[in-house]
């Protein structure tokens, strides 16, 4: 059964890297490289890491998603498309 | 009683999981996968609770606690970022 969770979620890792690759969108791109990390952090949890969990979620999660929005945000030329 | 309740929460967050990951992959807009984001996490916090019912560690309601407080910054940024305020 934790098996069978942990490979779901490894599955969802997978789904939200790919997408997170060919997503058009710069945006949806960077909300797909959150959510891969998010799914890093419940799989650490299930995996019987906790701590490993806490630091994953406020930092992939969280910081690396307000990053990369400001860097956009900072290198958007003219011709940028949402 | 308990048992069968908790297969029960399993199965509505296994839905919860299935149906936001279904508009995240299919969702026209940035805003679709933006709600979708922001369900899936809540569908996580609910699943490592879960988990640390089951597995009787209540260490894991601490990263449960954490991803909760922490998990709306995400969402917060990327709506500044749409309304040109980051």
């Amino acid at each position: 059964m934790l098996q069978l969770f942990v490979l779901l979620l490894c599955g969802g890792i997978l789904v939200s890297g790919v997408l997170a690759v060919t997503l058009k969108s710069v945006l949806a791109a960077t909300v797909s490289a959150g959510l891969a990390s998010l799914f890093a952090a419940v799989c650490y949890v299930l995996l019987g890491a906790p701590d490993v969990a806490m630091t994953e979620a406020s930092i992939g999660s969280g910081l690396s998603t307000l990053l990369f929005l400001y860097a956009i945000r900072k290198t958007r030329g003219s011709d940028g498309d949402d | 009683m308990a048992e069968s309740i908790l297969l029960a929460a399993a199965a509505l967050v296994f839905l919860g999981v299935l149906l936001g990951a279904t508009r995240l992959v299919l969702g026209p807009t940035v805003i679709d996968r933006v709600a979708a984001v922001d369900m899936l996490t809540v569908m996580s916090i609910s699943m490592i609770s879960l988990y640390a019912l089951v597995a009787g560690r209540l260490i894991y309601l601490d990263a449960a606690l954490v991803y909760g407080v922490l998990s709306f910054l995400a969402v917060i940024a990327v709506a500044r970022f749409l309304e040109r305020g980051l």
